[in-house]
């Protein structure tokens, strides 16, 4: 399986390609929303991974 | 043209637009994409098709669940989610496929199965919109 990054970064692609061509359709609108969305969402995850980050993860569960 | 004439043709055709979007938006929730080609739009249908089914294959790569009302109200909000799909949802039902709850991409393929849901949702109502004139 791909890394948690690479899934977000794929999950935020298939998302801003969606709502691009859904709302926009001037190619430099597209361009403009895109980046808009797919950054926003991948920096996004960031910065609540990043304030996230001082807090406790639970305590560890046994595998079954 | 008579009065009575331009007003049968009128009413007609205020029918005749909900006839076609009912169609196209019922079409759109069964095949995503489908509702977009009955309307010319062959495009953009193949770009959502290629969406929709792209983020359901990954979500089914990934092992995620296709929950059926189970898990409080979240589960039934993912359901109705994945429903979204139209027949692909339901013909993968009527598989074995259950999902894995041990698999590490569970809750991420649980996300894209309900994220191709929701963006067939949209696609239904915008195949509406377009039928009914109000979107190009």
């Amino acid at each position: 399986m791909p890394s948690h990054f690479l899934l977000m970064v794929l999950y935020a692609l298939v998302v801003g390609v969606f709502f691009t061509a859904l709302w926009r359709r001037q190619p430099r609108d597209q361009v403009r929303l895109f980046l808009q969305l797919f950054l926003g969402l991948v920096i996004g995850a960031l910065v609540v991974a990043w304030l996230m980050l001082p807090f406790p993860p639970g305590p560890p569960t046994s595998a079954p | 043209m008579s009065a009575s004439e331009r007003k049968g043709a009128s009413a007609a055709e205020t029918e005749s637009v909900p006839q076609r979007a009912w169609l196209a938006a019922g079409a759109a929730w069964l095949v995503p994409g489908l509702g977009h080609l009955l309307l010319g739009r062959r495009a953009r249908a193949l770009l959502f098709a290629i969406l929709v089914f792209g983020s359901l294959a990954i979500g089914i790569w990934l092992h995620g669940p296709l929950l059926f009302f189970e898990g409080g109200i979240i589960g039934t909000l993912v359901t109705l989610a994945s429903m979204g799909v139209g027949l692909p949802y339901f013909a993968l039902r009527l598989t074995d496929y259950q999902g894995e709850a041990l698999a590490i991409g569970f809750e991420y393929g649980k996300a894209f199965i309900a994220t191709a849901g929701l963006m067939n949702l949209l696609l239904v109502l915008d195949a509406w919109d377009i039928a009914c004139g109000r979107k190009e």
